[in-house]
């Protein structure tokens, strides 16, 4: 029999461990201080000294792309943490123990779930202002809905298998059963509920940032860069091309990765 | 109509839900509107007189309900920043947003559809493969670089239009729709990738079944098994992901306002949150919220037309 590459695995695997990889070295080394402006280097084309060229000030946009990669990871990373968190505990408590609290809960979990997360991340946003913790809290909460639905499912499909009988009849208590029986056994959800929530908090970050309300300057995240860029397109469309490729990558990683696992689960 | 009937009693529902979720975050917020209009300088007794005035006082309940009544009415109260009344700020602004949603919606059906039953049935071969690689680059790019490339491809390049030069749809409504396409282009391909794909394996599913073979059977070609039996059977599990990238793509061409220039909600949206001007705020978001909950329950009973087993069971079918 032939072998069968997994071409979404392998690229995907590729592609994230690359982007991680850039993050990690935008942490320690960039090759120019992301800030420093040098007039004589404005609008400087691509050459090995920059590799991505520069932008309107003269700052070099790899190092800007290698450290705004990383404040849009931390920010989807800080995002889904919150979202997956307070997901889990809604979806448990309401899953497990049913009751008026799950009604009245779902009922509002199903309003919020008529709006688009932007739009709710807007409302919070417009409430705390804006830079990357806000813009972290107000999307962490945009998908907690989302996720405690899932969650919630999950509970329910699985509070009446016989492992959880047994447990109970072993004299586990409520919250060992919900956590450590139950939770471990919806791994496999969780994880593509994760993966896919965090392409869309990267993408709803750096469709923030872009609209000016998200991360502050001069933070630089590939949203704001691509906003900055938007002024300067027909001059030098290298200022956008670049941070918007990187961003493209960093996502395609991200979904060929979550589209792998997803096939592994259903084959 | 019983059905209908229970939907229409969730709508309502929903939409009371989240318009008093909205109303409840901008009430509670630090900060004392009546203050913020007259300055730290006003005096306590005609701050209290302007919160008296401006019904800051009564519980809020009461608050609420007045609110809601009077945005059902149409009276969608007054900006801080602007002294003017919110209706008259997003009432000639509302339509380009709405069009523009409107207009990538079409895509979505126009371009998914075929696409999508051309590669199911031609599953496993070079074109569905094109397809599905093309996919997957095109859900991974954001509305927003999209627009941008376009802008550098089909406004620079090509010199096809010229960026920023929006054309209003009161002088002329040809140039406003063509202006508008490839806004709705940008808004809408991320969401044609996601539609081919599910619609795709929808498709391939119903492929195998057996009213499929029979039709076959009789001397049917193709092309009208799949349009005419098959389309039908395979939106079902389409139509409410097509609902949800409705509301997806509301939201979306806010952003996407923004990089083509584009006077529609989005940029009073956005100025609005800069200054702080909650009423507005407040009033643009619920307003998209009840456009989305009405889609919504649009969908609900296109539901059960395309699908009568819900009608009688009284439930969907996933």
């Amino acid at each position: 029999m032939k072998k069968q590459y997994d071409y979404n695995l392998i690229i995907g695997a590729v592609l994230t461990v690359t982007m991680l990889f850039l993050i990690l070295l935008g942490c320690f080394y960039t090759p120019y201080d992301p800030d420093a402006m040098d007039s004589a280097a404005k609008f400087a084309g691509v050459s090995l000294k920059h590799l991505m060229g520069c932008d309107q000030f003269g700052r070099d946009i790899f190092s800007r792309v290698l450290v705004g990669l990383g404040t849009t990871f931390y920010v989807a990373f800080g995002t889904v943490c919150i979202g997956t968190f307070a997901g889990i505990i809604l979806g448990a408590v309401t899953g497990f123990f049913g009751g008026v609290v799950d009604e009245i809960l779902m009922r509002i979990t199903d309003a919020l779930f008529a709006i688009p997360s932007i739009l709710l991340a807007l409302v919070v946003i417009s409430l705390f202002g804006s830079g990357a913790w806000q813009v972290m809290l107000s999307l962490g909460i945009a998908f907690v809905p989302s996720f405690a639905r899932i969650v919630r499912g999950e509970f329910l499909r699985l509070k009446d298998m016989d492992y959880v009988q047994s447990a109970r009849l072993a004299g586990a208590g409520k919250m060992r059963i919900m956590f450590v029986h139950i939770l471990p056994n919806m791994r496999a959800v969780l994880l593509s509920t994760i993966m896919i929530g965090f392409n869309n908090a990267v993408l709803a970050e750096a469709g923030l940032s872009f609209l000016g309300i998200g991360v502050q300057p001069p933070q630089s995240s590939l949203g704001r860069m691509l906003s900055e860029a938007q002024g300067y397109i027909f001059s030098a469309p290298g200022c956008a091309l670049f941070p918007g490729i990187v961003l493209v990558l960093f996502v395609l990683g991200f979904v060929l990765l979550a589209e792998a696992f997803q096939e592994r689960k259903t084959v | 109509m019983k059905y209908i009937g229970k939907k229409l009693v969730t709508m309502i529902g929903t939409l009371l839900v989240v318009s008093f979720l909205v109303f409840l975050a901008f009430s509670v917020i630090p900060g004392d509107p009546a203050l913020a209009k007259l300055g730290t300088e006003a005096t306590p007794e005609r701050l209290e007189s302007l919160r008296e005035q401006m019904g800051l006082n009564a519980p809020l309940l009461e608050r609420y309900g007045n609110w809601i009544l009077s945005f059902v009415k149409g009276d969608m109260g007054t900006s801080y920043s602007y002294s003017m009344p919110v209706r008259s700020m997003i009432g000639d602004k509302l339509p380009i947003t709405i069009t523009l949603t409107c207009m990538a919606f079409i895509f979505v059906i126009l371009i998914s559809l075929p696409v999508a039953l051309f590669t199911a049935s031609h599953a496993g071969k070079a074109p569905d493969r094109l397809v599905y690689t093309f996919n997957q680059i095109m859900m991974s790019v954001p509305p927003f670089f999209a627009g941008l490339l376009f802008t550098i491809v089909f406004g620079m390049l090509l010199k096809w239009f010229v960026p920023g030069d929006f054309v209003s749809y009161t002088s002329s409504i040809g140039g406003f729709l063509r202006y508008l396409i490839l806004p709705a282009l940008a808004i809408a391909l991320p969401k044609i990738a996601m539609c081919v794909k599910l619609l795709r394996s929808s498709v391939v599913m119903e492929l195998k079944t057996d009213y499929v073979r029979t039709a076959l059977s009789r001397g049917n070609n193709m092309k009208s098994v799949l349009y005419q039996h098959i389309l039908k059977n395979a939106l079902i599990p389409v139509i409410t992901f097509l609902g949800m990238t409705l509301a997806d793509m509301i939201a979306g061409s806010i952003i996407i306002e923004q990089v083509f220039n584009i006077p529609g909600l989005g940029r009073i949206l956005l100025t609005s949150i800069s200054n702080r001007d909650y009423p507005v705020v407040e009033a643009i978001i619920v307003l998209l919220a009840f456009v989305i909950i009405v889609i919504n329950f649009g969908v609900d009973l296109l539901y059960q037309i395309v699908d009568p087993r819900i009608r009688i069971s009284g439930k969907e079918q996933s």
